[in-house]
């Protein structure tokens, strides 16, 4: 335990604590929204195209996090609307913009020679590179989702239970969803700092789908992914930490466990 | 089994305007008309049918009614108001409990009293105004009133699809509606239930004066309406 302490007081560690467990607490409850909304076609795509906007940021010479974390939100919100325009599921439109860009990712990295190890570390995550920025960043995310949560409750909750009810209601419906794709973008962006592209789902999927398993209520669904995210993330980390593994596939172990155990518990019902 | 003073709040006055009108409306979704030219009345007080095939639109007549599809010809009034304004159009919202054609359970999970609650929205609560006291328990009365009272805990998705049908219908006169819209009420549900929702319907039409539009495919499920009308090819009759 002392051991442990002593490595938060280093910075690297330290940030690399704050940003998963705020990850963990915050951006799991996304996994109730994707759920509810089908869009788990839409989370994979998303974390393709924050695979683009890494490949974009490096090769232009910023940074892979600026670049995912402006072209997955824009990509986000602009499939939203795409849908609801045309009435598309978010699924038929995985498979252009899935394959396309990946495509441009790899293009954009062969041609600005960007190192086979820079690029791995997109796939990976680099949690340990984390910088005050990134930390920042995940906390005004993580606060912006909650507040979400906390001002538009029941309209979140019209939303996802019924869209023609939502809007026989007059709820926003519009402004609703840009908003929750908007926070997803983001949201991918970052875990895809945190853990890497492989390992978005170990924070913003997978707590929700265990959570969903034991709530009987909007309120709880809620709740119940955000205290999963929280031993996911950080339980993870501490593994890593303790054990010396990488923190990225400890927490996705985790998550993983917690999924699993969740089903066997409530199977049957 | 719900209180007197909440009856007579939900219950309508008569009076002589006109619940809905539709005048040479036509409208559409982008590809060709779905309604061209459609004139239709529907008088305050009565338990009307909207019948006609799948595709013959009746959820479009409704989603007009509702002022979330604005016709690109002809004119529409609710409730005596001309839907010429968005603000005519949320006021109208404010004013009609809608039930919506149905097919799955939700993938939400959501108490059956939170679901119920949703139907006060915009009227007593909405973003940082909070649901108050008196919501939850005009929530509770009118879970009683369709016999839901034991459920409220439960998770919608639980439920049978009749009980469903029956939580969607107490969410609609949780708004404490003037006019009543229901989408297929009965269509995926087996005749037993089917039979008990009609009566359910018919009783508090009967009780509760409330303008009630019911669009259904035919008469398998033994309705009994004051009215019906027959939408066929973007005409009525
Ligand atoms: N959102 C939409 N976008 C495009 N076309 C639509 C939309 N909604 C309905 N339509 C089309 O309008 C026509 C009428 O649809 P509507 O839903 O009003 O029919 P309906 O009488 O309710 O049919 P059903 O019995 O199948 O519910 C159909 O041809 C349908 O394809
Ligand atoms: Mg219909």
């Amino acid at each position: 335990m002392s051991a442990l302490i002593d490595m938060l007081a280093i910075p690297v560690i330290r940030n690399a604590f704050i940003g998963m467990l705020v990850a963990g607490a915050t951006l799991s409850t996304l996994g109730v929204v994707i759920v509810s909304l089908h869009l788990m076609a839409l989370r994979f795509t998303l974390m393709h195209v924050g695979l683009l906007g890494a490949a974009a940021g490096m090769s232009l010479g910023f940074s892979a996090t600026a670049g995912a974390f402006v072209l997955v939100p824009v990509a986000s919100v602009m499939m939203g609307m795409l849908g609801q325009r045309f009435r598309i599921s978010a699924s038929s439109m995985t498979g252009f913009f899935m394959t396309g860009s990946l495509a441009g990712a790899f293009l954009l990295l062969a041609r600005a020679g960007v190192p086979a190890m820079d690029v791995f570390g997109i796939f990976a995550g680099n949690i340990l590179m984390l910088r005050r920025l990134d930390v920042v960043l995940v906390v005004v995310l993580g606060l912006a989702v909650v507040l979400a949560f906390v001002i538009g409750y029941r309209e979140i909750q019209a939303v996802l239970l019924d869209r023609d009810l939502a809007l026989s209601l007059g709820v926003p419906v519009q402004a609703v969803v840009a908003g929750l794709f908007l926070l997803l973008g983001a949201a991918v962006a970052l875990a895809l700092r945190l853990v890497g592209a492989l390992l978005v789902d170990a924070i913003i999927l997978l707590p929700g789908m265990a959570a969903l398993r034991f709530a009987r209520g909007f309120g709880s669904a809620l709740v119940l992914s955000s205290v999963f995210g929280v031993i996911a993330c950080a339980g993870g980390f501490l593994v890593a930490v303790r054990f010396n593994l990488p923190i990225g596939a400890s927490s996705a172990a985790v998550s993983s466990a917690i999924l699993g155990l969740s089903a066997v518990v409530t199977r049957g019902r | 089994m719900s209180s007197p003073a909440f009856l007579t709040d939900l219950t309508v006055t008569p009076h002589n305007e006109d619940a809905v009108t539709l005048d040479g409306v036509s409208a559409g979704y982008g590809e060709g008309p779905v309604l061209t030219d459609l004139s239709l009345r529907i008088h305050c007080g009565k338990l009307v049918g909207l019948l006609g095939p799948n595709g013959a639109g009746k959820t479009t007549v409704l989603r007009i009614a509702m002022g979330l599809l604005v016709p690109t010809a002809g004119q529409v009034a609710v409730l005596g108001r001309r839907l010429d304004s968005a603000t005519d159009r949320s006021w109208v919202r404010l004013r009609i409990g809608y039930v919506p054609q149905v097919q799955a359970p939700p993938a939400l999970p959501i108490t059956v009293a939170d679901s119920v609650l949703l139907g006060r929205w915009g009227c007593s609560f909405r973003f940082l105004r909070r649901p108050s006291r008196e919501d939850r328990a005009l929530v509770r009365e009118t879970l009683g009133l369709v016999g839901m009272g034991e459920l409220a805990a439960r998770d919608l998705a639980a439920l049978s699809g009749g009980q469903r049908q029956r939580a969607a219908l107490a969410r609609a006169l949780a708004r404490r509606p003037r006019l009543l819209l229901m989408d297929e009420p009965t269509t995926y549900l087996d005749q037993e239930a089917q039979r008990d929702l009609v009566q359910l319907i018919e009783r508090l039409h009967a009780q509760l004066n409330i303008t009630t539009v019911v669009v259904t495919h035919g008469r398998e499920a033994g309705w009994r309406f004051d009215r019906e009308i027959h939408l066929t090819n973007g005409g009525a009759a």
